[in-house]
């Protein structure tokens, strides 16, 4: 069974300019000691959804009309504050991209590890400082009890992931929401970082989100790929079939235009025109503007899936690609 | 040097002072950002600086401007010491080289209209001549597909991928022989990040540009550099032909570069093998001792501690590294 399921979510932003329509009715699914990946460029929604159902996100002007998002069978969308406050950074925690700014400046590292412990967990401070130091050494920071009482800005863009990660993982979470972990980093320790998660998500089993734009990353850790653009899911499938033979024009055009280290490219070829305005999003296929194979009927109605295989779904008019 | 030499780098360094305690007594320390670089680019010729940030790359770029004053070292372009060049002769030299930098959000003055933008290195450099000068902004903004009614308009109602082909012709007005672009399309998303990289390759191709192309992104850097030069801790330690560097990498910290960029492949991804650098990369104030590299290099012997290894030839004459146990 999935453990975490979302259904049709829409989320919106009221503003003065009109209505931002950032995610407009996503479906997915993911499962226990699976990786999904979402892969999006930036504005396609693939980061204001996980915020949205969290309650991450002010509201006003945030608003949700439509859509359900299960934790383990229990609807987030409906229970309370309270109830939630127990899921997430608990049982769901997340990984921020900047790890610049997502620590506290004015907190130790230690400090700011054991108040998950305390809060989730209600241990005593001796217990949670003990646990916090052990979640330090499995994510690979030396000298545990030193770095526990230096800040944050003692520490390099890569330790202080690692610590994030720590942060994220002391609580035991069932899913680990990773929004571009390794984007800031160095590819050096990318690698390391992206190593780590394999590594502990094997020990743990708990079920890895991860969020990116960066193609490879998700074709060495995704066991499942859900491609956004503006807001809608495009394509959904497992890693090797979504990759080889992909049924969606944008993912083909996207991994056509990455340049690759692999291959030897005379030119690229292009994605032409820019991400829509997503004041301006109507009822058709939100590329139909930048799409070679459209069609008339993309431009006013979205497609519903379309089966490419069991596992494998593509949400275009067009068949033959 | 050779007759289509453009530039000639010379054990050129960068420090930069630390201040170690509050008044500054004791010893004085220095950031060694570039630390002994040397290297040469040909006419038409487009050579990659790549590395992990801190390594020294931008500052190397910015030097070669004279928009950080190099420390010490030497840089020949066409012909002149530019480093010894001032005042009016100096501003006579610059046109010649021209930069691009990575954010275009912060590189676009926001109350300028892209006319004035164009307009200003023009007048900066006593070459505007009124109507002839229009003239080159509409070449220059047609070379890289902005429409003229573009000029009135401001930065901000540009997408990220159209200012950054707005700065690229902001270089090219003064008809540079040499473009720096510092990381020129790292901020932008993956498919409009083609777009860029194509007009850049286009426009270098047609008008027959030297480019020094900074990236840590190696995919990047591979589709458009004729030749790369692989930085670490303010050094080269590698550098030759693309072809030669990427098929068959010589020393062990390209080795790693190389081996740690994911490859957008399912199927590649997972029979390869990653080289695992311990640690990260240490202090430029206080850089180790010997090979720089030798704290995180995976062959690293005794003597790697206590020597310096010098770029040397490896094959031929283009293939430098700088390792005992390539050499």
């Amino acid at each position: 069974m999935a453990i975490l399921e979302i259904k049709n979510l829409v989320a919106h932003f009221h503003t003065r300019k009109g209505i931002v329509k950032a995610v407009n009715g996503i479906s997915y699914s993911i499962e226990s000691g699976q990786t999904l990946g979402i892969v999006g460029e930036s504005g396609s929604g693939k980061s204001v959804s996980q915020l949205s159902y969290l309650r991450l996100l002010p509201s006003p002007p945030l608003r949700i009309p439509n859509g359900e998002v299960f934790f383990r069978g229990n609807n987030l969308l409906t229970m309370s504050e309270d109830q939630l406050r127990t899921i997430r950074g608990h049982k769901i925690s997340i990984i921020f991209q900047e790890p610049m700014t997502s620590l506290n400046p004015y907190l130790t590292i230690g400090s700011q590890l054991v108040e998950p412990l305390i809060i989730h967990l209600g241990l005593d401070k001796k217990t949670a400082w003990k646990e916090a130091c052990e979640a330090l050494d499995r994510v690979g920071i030396p000298e545990v009890e030193k770095a526990m009482k230096v800040y944050p800005h003692e520490f390099s863009g890569g330790m202080r992931q690692r610590v994030m990660i720590a942060m994220a993982l002391t609580t035991k979470p069932e899913v680990l929401i990773a929004d571009e972990p390794t984007t800031a980093l160095d590819v050096t320790v990318q690698a390391q970082i992206l190593e780590l998660l394999k590594k502990i998500q094997k020990e743990t089993g708990m079920a890895i989100l991860l969020i990116t734009h960066d193609l490879g990353v998700i074709a060495s850790m995704a066991d499942k790929v859900v491609v956004m653009y503006a807001g809608r899911v495009f394509e959904e499938g497992p890693v090797e079939t979504l990759f080889e033979r992909s049924a969606h024009p944008y993912t083909k055009a996207l991994l056509k235009s990455t340049p690759r280290l692999d291959l030897t490219q005379e030119k690229i070829p292009v994605i032409g025109g820019s991400i829509p305005d997503l004041t301006q999003i109507g009822e058709g296929c939100p590329f139909y503007d930048r799409c070679s194979y459209r069609k008339d009927i993309c431009k006013s109605t979205f497609p519903q899936n379309r089966n490419v295989t069991q596992s494998h779904q593509t949400f275009c008019h067009v068949e033959e690609l | 040097m050779a007759s289509d030499t453009l530039l000639k780098v010379t054990d050129l360094k960068v420090h930069y002072p630390v201040r170690t305690n509050y008044f500054n007594f004791g010893q004085k320390k220095f950031l060694k950002a570039v630390d002994g670089v040397s290297f040469e680019l040909q006419s038409g010729e487009v050579l990659g600086l790549v590395g992990e940030s801190g390594c020294g790359k931008s500052s190397l770029g910015k030097a070669l401007l004279r928009l950080q004053e190099p420390t010490s070292g030497s840089i020949e372009l066409l012909g002149q010491n530019f480093l010894k060049l001032s005042g009016e002769t100096l501003r006579k030299a610059r046109p010649q080289i021209q930069m691009i930098f990575q954010d275009p959000y912060a590189s676009l003055d926001p109350r300028m209209t892209i006319q004035a933008t164009l307009r200003e290195p023009l007048e900066a450099h006593g070459l505007w001549t009124g109507k002839e000068s229009l003239k080159i902004i509409d070449d220059v903004l047609d070379r890289v597909a902005i429409p003229t009614t573009a000029l009135q308009k401001y930065p901000h109602e540009f997408s990220g991928g159209q200012r950054q082909r707005i700065a690229i012709a902001r270089a090219l007005v003064l008809k540079p022989k040499i473009i720096v672009a510092d990381e020129p399309v790292s901020s932008l998303d993956v498919s409009v990040q083609a777009q860029v990289l194509n007009l850049l390759k286009e426009i270098q191709k047609d008008l027959k540009l030297s480019m020094i192309f900074i990236s840590h992104n190696l995919a990047v850097v591979k589709y458009i550099a004729d030749k790369i030069a692989v930085m670490y801790l303010g050094k080269i330690v590698e550098t030759g032909e693309t072809s030669d560097l990427y098929q068959n990498p010589q020393h062990p910290y390209t080795r790693a570069l190389i081996s740690a960029v994911p490859i957008p492949d399912p199927k590649i991804e997972k029979t390869r093998k990653r080289i695992d650098l311990k640690g990260e990369l240490p202090s430029p104030i206080s850089p180790p001792s010997g090979c720089t590299f030798h704290t995180r290099c995976p062959i690293a012997t005794e003597s790697c501690r206590r020597e310096t290894p010098q770029l040397k030839e490896h094959g031929k004459a283009t293939w430098k590294v700088s390792c005992f146990e390539v050499n």
